[in-house]
C-alpha cells in the first residue's frame, strides 16, 4: 500500500476514508461502550465472558482516560470545539488531551498552525480557555 | 485515535437459520465474527453499533449457504503515526517499555526515553530522572507519540517516543 508510508497524523494524512469519517473522543467512546456493556448485562448473567478482549480493553481505557464524565459536558465539548472550522481527528486530539496552553496546543496538533488555517495564537487560546471552563463548571 | 464507521461484508448463513429470525441471526452472527477482530486499513473493530442495512442474499452454487452483504456501522480503533494519546505502561525493562492504549500496544525504546532518564531495575523496574523527581513504572500514565506501526494481518503493533516537547509521564501511581 502506497498510502501507508505517507501517513503522518500531525499533518493530518491519515488517509481518506478517516479524514471523512467521524472520529470519537475517549469520553464518547466511553459512553458508547458501557451502553452496549449495560445491554448486555440485561441479556446475560456474565456479560464480561460475551465481550471481547478488545472490547474490555478499550473500555477500562477510555474510561481511565476520559476527561469528561457526565454526557452534557461531552455534548458542550464537541459543541464548542466545532466552532473552529477543525477537522474531526484534531477536534478528537484536543478533546482527549486537554492542553492548557498555546504551545502545547500546537505540539500536540501541528497541523492547526499549517497553512492556509486561520488560527492565530489568540483564537487557540480562546478555544483552551472556553475548553477548561467546561471543566470547571462540570 | 477511536472513530465511528460504516463498513460492509459479505455474511454467509446456513439455510437452517432462514426464517423469521433471520435478521437477528445475520446480526448476532456479524457481532460474534467482527467484534475483536483487527484489520490493517481499519484498526481493531472494539463494537457494533449499528446495522444499516442488509442487501439481498445470493445463493451459493452447490451448497445452499446464501450470502448477504452487510452494512454496519462500528467503533474502530486506529492507530496512526504521528499521533499523540495518553497510555499505560504495562511492562518496563531495560530495553525499554511496553504501555498499552486500549487494545494496540506500544513499545518506547531507551533510545526514545529522555537521556536524564535512567533504568533501574529491581522488583519494580523503573525509569527515573538522576534527582528522582520523575519514574516511569507499570502503572503509570504517559503520553506519548506513536512514530511507527507494524501492521500484520490480525495485529498492530506501535513504536512510540517520549523525547519530545510536552511527552512523558502524566502521573505516578505511587503518589495518588
Amino acid at each position: 500500500m502506497s498510502g501507508e508510508e505517507e501517513e503522518n497524523a500531525a499533518e493530518l494524512k491519515i488517509g481518506d476514508e478517516f479524514l471523512k469519517a467521524k472520529c470519537l473522543m475517549n469520553c464518547e467512546v466511553a459512553i458508547i461502550l458501557d451502553h452496549k456493556y449495560e445491554q448486555l448485562q440485561q441479556t446475560s448473567d456474565d456479560p464480561m465472558n460475551q465481550v471481547s478482549q478488545v472490547f474490555e480493553k478499550s473500555l477500562q481505557y477510555v474510561k481511565r482516560f476520559s476527561r469528561y464524565k457526565n454526557p452534557d459536558a461531552v455534548r458542550q465539548v464537541r459543541e464548542i470545539l466545532s466552532r473552529y472550522q477543525l477537522a474531526e481527528f484534531e477536534l478528537c486530539v484536543l478533546g482527549n488531551l486537554c492542553p492548557e496552553t498555546v504551545e502545547e496546543a500546537i505540539a500536540m496538533v501541528p497541523s492547526i498552525k499549517t497553512r492556509g488555517r486561520a488560527h492565530d495564537d489568540e483564537a487557540i487560546e480562546k478555544m483552551l480557555n472556553d475548553l477548561s471552563l467546561i471543566k470547571k463548571f462540570e | 485515535m477511536f472513530f465511528h464507521i460504516v463498513l460492509e461484508r459479505n455474511m454467509q448463513l446456513h439455510p437452517r437459520h432462514f426464517g423469521r429470525n433471520l435478521r437477528e441471526h445475520i446480526i448476532s452472527k456479524l457481532m460474534k465474527d467482527v467484534e475483536g477482530t483487527c484489520s490493517g486499513r481499519h484498526g481493531f473493530v472494539v463494537a457494533i453499533t449499528s446495522v444499516e442495512n442488509i442487501g439481498k442474499g445470493l445463493i451459493r452454487d452447490g451448497t445452499g449457504f446464501v450470502t448477504f452483504p452487510v452494512k454496519y456501522q462500528c467503533v474502530v480503533f486506529r492507530p496512526f503515526k504521528g499521533e499523540i494519546l495518553e497510555a499505560v505502561v504495562s511492562m518496563v525493562n531495560k530495553m525499554g517499555f511496553f504501555a498499552e492504549a486500549g487494545p494496540v500496544q506500544i513499545f518506547v525504546s531507551n533510545h526514545l526515553i529522555p537521556d536524564d532518564m535512567e533504568f533501574q531495575s529491581g522488583d519494580m523496574p523503573n525509569y527515573t530522572t538522576s534527582d528522582g523527581s520523575v519514574k516511569i513504572q507499570k502503572d503509570s500514565e504517559v503520553r506519548l507519540k506513536i512514530i511507527g506501526t507494524r501492521v500484520d494481518a490480525t495485529e498492530i503493533f506501535c513504536i512510540g517516543t517520549i523525547k519530545d516537547d510536552f511527552l512523558g509521564v502524566i502521573n505516578d501511581p505511587t503518589t495518588i
